[in-house]
């Protein structure tokens, strides 16, 4: 496969209407070949997962596929994740996901949105979602709604978002701009990433064989996800199409950056259970780790209160 | 979906409507009826995070009176189950979820309820 090139991308209209044409819209329309790549869960969200205590209950925020839904597969229906997205036709393959446990709850909305009793849940994941916001203050936003929607007491957290920093195995091409290991050593390396749009390239014939094999479980979701994009006219008979999704690629440090300053507006300490109580804060969030992982960053968040 | 476990956590968002917007009521509902795994210890461990009342409420608005109005303090095996088909049997397909304070309605279509605000509406 050819390197996929990546393009610089400048945030020129209002970021709703911007994320509306080059995010919301996209996944709508590559849904289905979307969810026939993404379906091998990363291993620190798959660990996260597998210690929530049975009885908890989740946001997926940003379920995409909804390929998390259905684990810890060891204990299934021993926890409940619930998936969010604003992609009405990556629900619909999210609902069915795994082969255990039956159908899914998925919700149709807005990761900034707020449709839920605060602090009703026990945790929440935001996997590759954050990055396709378009402006600090809106991924701030999408940290704090996280922050806000667990309980204040033992809620959990994990963010993963896509780093500048990029493996080595990594098909990407990323512009020099956006390369932190290029030439540009006199730049103390500001903690911004760099927007840029992503290619997918929507095939003739989405589904080949070769990708459909593994997965076969999602076949009757996924067809009826086709289904619903042939609607719009783009469809499995419909030439070759390429669709840019907008992201904002984290340098190293932003993520941690972002959460302290959506921590901070909440007005949550930042910083250990101990640490705080005995600096006189009443409630707070811990950051249990972060880090980087196949060319995503991470950060693993606790809250605590007195 | 929307079971009887996802109403127990929406509320309305508008703009503005902070109080009494918790539980949303249903309207013009289509219901199915899935069985699904019973998990005795995922229940029960949830339980304390339910806010008791509005399922009450909502089983009753969709037909199903097995549960007390009152959180009983001896939990067995009867209940368990009873309270497993309430959360996790009932499937609301069609209809929608209405706020009681502000009415915003929020549509029920295949399953999939419909969070979104319009832009002005968005708090
Ligand atoms: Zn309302």
């Amino acid at each position: 496969m050819p390197a996929i090139p990546i393009t610089v991308a400048a945030v020129t209209e209002l970021p709703l209407d911007y994320e509306d044409e080059h995010v919301h819209r996209v996944y709508d329309q590559i849904a289905s070949h979307f969810s026939s790549t993404r379906y091998k869960p990363w291993p620190i969200i798959a660990k996260f997962l597998s210690e929530i205590p049975t009885g908890w209950v989740g946001l997926d925020s940003g379920t995409g596929n909804g390929k998390y839904l259905p684990l810890p597969l060891d204990r299934p229906s021993s926890i409940w994740t619930i998936g969010l997205d604003r992609s009405r036709n990556l629900l619909e393959i999210a609902r069915t996901a795994g082969v255990q446990g039956g159908p899914r709850e998925v919700v149709w909305g807005d990761v900034l949105g707020q449709g839920w009793r605060s602090g009703s849940f026990d945790y929440a994941i935001s996997i590759a979602t954050i990055h396709h916001l378009s402006t600090p203050e809106r991924r701030t936003l999408a940290i704090q709604r996280l922050l806000e929607c667990v309980s204040p007491s033992h809620g959990r957290v994990l963010v993963y978002v896509w780093a500048m920093q990029q493996d080595e195995l990594s098909k990407r091409a990323i512009p020099a701009i956006g390369d932190p290991s290029s030439s540009r050593v006199e730049d103390p390396s500001p903690k911004t990433g760099v927007d840029v749009f992503v290619p997918w390239v929507l095939a003739s014939q989405p589904q080949d064989k070769k990708q459909s094999e593994g997965h076969s479980r999602n076949l009757i979701a996924k067809k009826r996800a086709e289904e619903s994009v042939q609607h719009d006219g783009v469809g499995t008979d419909a030439p070759s199409q390429v669709f840019n999704r907008y992201y904002h690629m984290f340098a190293e440090g932003e993520l941690e950056e972002l959460v302290v300053r959506a921590a901070q507006g909440l007005g949550l300490k930042v910083g250990s259970h101990n640490e705080g109580v005995s600096e006189g804060h009443t409630s707070g969030v811990a950051v249990v780790q972060n880090g980087w992982e196949r060319s995503n960053y991470f950060v693993e968040l606790r809250r605590w209160q007195n | 979906m929307v079971r009887l476990i996802t109403h127990n956590l929406l509320a309305c968002h508008v703009k503005g409507c902070t109080r009494n917007n918790f539980p949303l009521l249903f309207e013009n509902v289509q219901i199915e009826i899935q069985e699904s795994d019973f998990n005795p210890d995922f229940l029960r461990n949830f339980m304390p995070k339910l806010e008791w009342k509005a399922l009450v409420d909502a089983a009753r608005q969709l037909g199903d009176t097995s549960l007390p109005l009152e959180q009983p303090e001896m939990v067995d095996e009867e209940f368990l189950k009873a309270l497993h088909h309430v959360l996790l049997e009932i499937h609301v397909m069609e209809g929608a979820m209405v706020c009681q304070n502000c009415k915003h309605v929020y549509p029920i279509s295949n399953g999939i309820p419909n969070m979104l605000l319009a832009e002005h509406e968005i708090g």
